[in-house]
């Protein structure tokens, strides 16, 4: 009986070692698909390693008698770097004012620390807020609205100047609440030596929806990629596929009239894009991670050439040149797909802005306005789009960056800013403004998610997601009036 | 003997001080603050409350999502308690065999157990992603076939109990192995002249003399797979797909962090402890008796 005992436990020790030898010979000899994900890895290594430098360095004095002004955002890695040399310049041309720069983790980790430092009486300045956060930021009641306090203090931030997309995204009733600053929304990237091996033109990507199922059956059939395309399965592009129909997302015009209390998921906008969807799906042309909001997963499929395609964002194009650069494969960018039944009306800007806090002295709220204006002028526009992909927000940014041959030299930016600047202004475009949007977004998410799957039509999984979407908006009018 | 004896009845307090002062500021307090914000309509991060008496309560009863949410905690708890265990009691039996390098074996075991459920969950998230993932590569290469871990509702269920059983191995294993080497010899040795065979020295000695033991990590066990499951499935699942891995402690976690639905989550969080609490309960009452303490 103990020999018998002792046989099983060296069958059970073998078949773990046999595991593991397997993992590691996995590891040792990958399978192309396993050389891009190791990129991945290293990459994001070499970015936290930058972090640790940051923090390591000693703790700038803040020089006597200057106003010291807070700000927090929700950037790492090359990101935070690149804002922190932004702010030394700030520091070192404005001696009476020093601005105190932290990183308060993702965007929902940032909203609510400074709202809590908010009720403790001792908020941020600054804070760095996420589009879909808008509403709930105005709710708060701790922000004072940047146009009038830039007004009150002779700051003129040139609002005209703003690209148009930004502009209206921001403007609340006419106004102002906070200052734009990193903006970008959804292009086509595609691998151009994919298309050549599935004989597709490499210099027109598909622009509609139909030719998408078009191109997508040629390169599947072909057998040049396993999939066609991918793209996290997320909300943001649903909204923006109803942009670009020209549809409304929420009632009292995309909630921008009054406050919104219904979402519109059961317009025929909202089901073209969801069959379509579906319809992609079934074929194999449409592959995700199987998680939702799942970026890398999606990044992953394309890098790895899994797909010959990724629809994502815009501040994804240094990323994503380095990518296509370090496997070999020749980048292409192009507009966002919409269904040939409509035309193409525009994306809406993603991305945050910049909020004030209300109640610190005059001095402060001068000095806080006054860096804002400065961190988003023609100048850094220009440093902060070059250094990560979002958009230079101002028009003046954009004619310094095409004297400078600057979309010549990088072609892959182009795609984003001709849809940027094509976008029509509507209230669609706009984007909607909903207090309970973060959960909205899971409640699409789902449904999508169940009609993928097959476990609910087109019709019932958006009827379904309007009802639990609109309870949610119920819910949070009713917590905050 | 040294029975211990304090002058006064204000002293033993002052000692026991710095304890209660932590227990009441950090666990206590906030357990109210739970219960009574459990009754209010709550805008993000409290800056509005509103009294709402029950409705939390009787919303969270009415609504399928939320009992589809208890439903999956209990089926991945069970899972979990009793795969953990039983398999954590087999791989115990072998490792407290007198073989050459036991300790080395032993070790080993303990592994998983050093490791934070994070680590623990990209490990598992680089080995079951579709595409590029390690154990994805090895069934499409020997079977054909490859399956989407995270994206069929089943499999993404398996991966999940999986990777929490494996999390807590080298806990359970510790304590197996710690319990096994205190059982008496001698008991078995008696059993044997008895004439009892092998299966029933493990039952009817063994396994009764590990009663207390296996009681204690019933319910460590319990509270783990309702709680600490959390850093797991926010990693491997983030609840998906089709909520078929919203444990409620997730869920509750969303409704509070994400969606700021405070009050609605204190509620759930209620729920959560009062369910906890009453299994405890029966397992005192029932399987307690059970618990063979004496040696």
């Amino acid at each position: 009986m103990k020999s018998r005992r002792k046989y099983f436990a060296m069958v059970v020790l073998i078949a773990i070692l046999a595991l593991a030898v397997a993992a590691c010979a996995q590891q040792q000899a990958p399978a192309e698909g396993e050389v891009t994900e190791k990129v991945v890895e290293v990459t994001k290594v070499v970015e936290v390693t930058k972090i640790v430098e940051v923090q390591k360095e000693p703790e700038v004095t803040i020089p006597e008698g200057a106003v010291v002004i807070d700000f927090w955002h929700a950037f790492g890695g090359g990101r935070k770097l690149l804002i922190q040399r932004m702010v030394d310049d700030y520091n070192f041309t404005h001696p009476n004012v020093f601005v105190r720069v932290e990183n308060k983790g993702s965007y929902r980790d940032t909203l609510n620390a400074a709202i809590l430092a908010a009720q403790q009486g001792n908020p941020p300045h600054i804070v760095q807020i996420f589009e879909v956060g808008s509403q709930i930021a105005l709710d708060s009641g701790i922000f004072a609205p940047y146009e009038d306090v830039a007004n009150a203090n002779g700051i003129d931030f040139q609002p005209e100047d703003l690209i148009e997309g930004v502009a209206n995204y921001y403007n609340f009733g006419g106004k102002f609440y906070s200052m734009p600053w990193n903006s970008s929304n959804p292009i086509l990237y595609y691998n151009k030596d994919l298309f050549r091996a599935a004989g597709v033109d490499p210099e027109s990507p598909p622009e509609t929806f139909e030719e998408m199922l078009a191109v997508c059956e040629k390169i599947v059939s072909s057998g040049a990629a396993k999939n066609c395309v991918s793209w996290p399965l997320h909300s943001w592009f649903f909204e923006q596929w109803m942009a670009n129909m020209g549809a409304e997302l929420a009632n009292n015009g995309n909630g921008r009239d009054a406050r919104a209390t219904e979402v519109l998921l059961t317009s025929d906008a909202a089901k073209t894009i969801v069959s379509w969807w579906k319809e992609m799906y079934d074929k194999g042309y449409y592959a995700y991670s199987g998680k939702l909001e799942d970026w890398d997963g999606a990044d992953a499929i394309f890098v790895s050439g899994q797909a010959a395609m990724e629809i994502t964002s815009t501040s994804d194009v240094v990323n994503r040149q380095r990518d296509a650069a370090q496997n070999g494969f020749e980048l292409g960018t192009g507009y966002l797909p919409y269904p040939e039944s409509s035309e193409r009306q525009g994306v809406i800007v993603g991305g945050a802005s910049m909020w004030l806090s209300a109640g610190h002295p005059e001095e402060e709220m001068r000095a806080a306005a006054d860096f804002m204006n400065w961190f988003t002028n023609t100048e850094n526009a220009v440093r902060w789009h070059k250094g990560t992909g979002y958009f230079p927000i101002r028009k003046t940014a954009v004619q310094v960056l095409e004297w400078e041959n600057w979309f010549d030299q990088n072609p892959a930016y182009r795609a984003a800013f001709d849809q940027l600047l094509a976008t029509k202004p509507t209230k669609a475009t706009q984007g909607a403004v909903i207090g309970a949007f973060p959960e909205v977004r899971t409640i699409i998410e789902q449904a999508i998610e169940k009609v993928l799957a097959g476990e609910a039509s087109v019709d019932d999984a958006l009827a379904e997601a309007k009802k639990q979407a609109d309870q949610a908006i119920q819910d949070y009018n009713a917590s905050v009036e | 003997m040294y029975p211990a004896k304090f002058k006064g009845k204000l002293l033993p307090f002052i000692f026991l001080l710095p304890t209660l002062v932590i227990l009441v500021v950090f666990l206590y307090y906030p357990v109210i603050q739970t219960f009574r914000l459990s009754m209010y309509r709550v805008a993000f991060l409290g800056l509005k409350t509103k009294f709402v008496g029950l409705d939390n309560f009787v919303r969270l009863a009415q609504d399928p999502e939320y009992l589809n949410t208890v439903w999956v905690t209990l089926v991945i708890a069970a899972a979990v308690v009793l795969v953990g265990l039983g398999l954590s009691l087999a791989i115990a039996m072998l490792a407290n065999q007198k073989i050459r390098g036991a300790t080395i074996y032993r070790l080993l075991l303990i592994w998983p157990f050093a490791l934070s459920p994070a680590v623990a969950g990209v490990i598992f998230l680089f080995m079951f992603s579709p595409g590029f993932g390690a154990v994805s590569y090895l069934t499409s290469l020997f079977f054909g076939i490859e399956l989407n871990w995270l994206g069929n509702p089943r499999l993404a269920v398996l991966l999940v109990i999986m990777a929490s059983v494996w999390k807590n191995l080298g806990y359970n294993i510790v304590f197996y192995l710690a319990a096994l080497q205190n059982v008496n010899t001698e008991v078995l040795e008696a059993a044997s002249i008895d004439g009892a065979n092998s299966w029933q020295r493990f039952w009817k000695v063994t396994f009764a003399l590990l009663s207390p033991m296996t009681f204690f990590l019933l319910i460590t066990n319990i509270t783990y797979s309702f709680f600490d499951i959390f850093g797991m499935i926010d990693i491997l699942t983030k609840g998906g797909p089709l909520n078929a891995t919203n444990v409620m402690i997730y869920n509750l976690y969303r409704d509070a962090f994400e969606y700021y639905k405070t009050g609605f989550a204190a509620a759930q969080s209620v729920i959560l402890f009062l369910l906890v609490v009453i299994l405890t309960m029966i397992q005192f009452r029932t399987s307690g008796r059970r618990v063979h303490y004496g040696g």
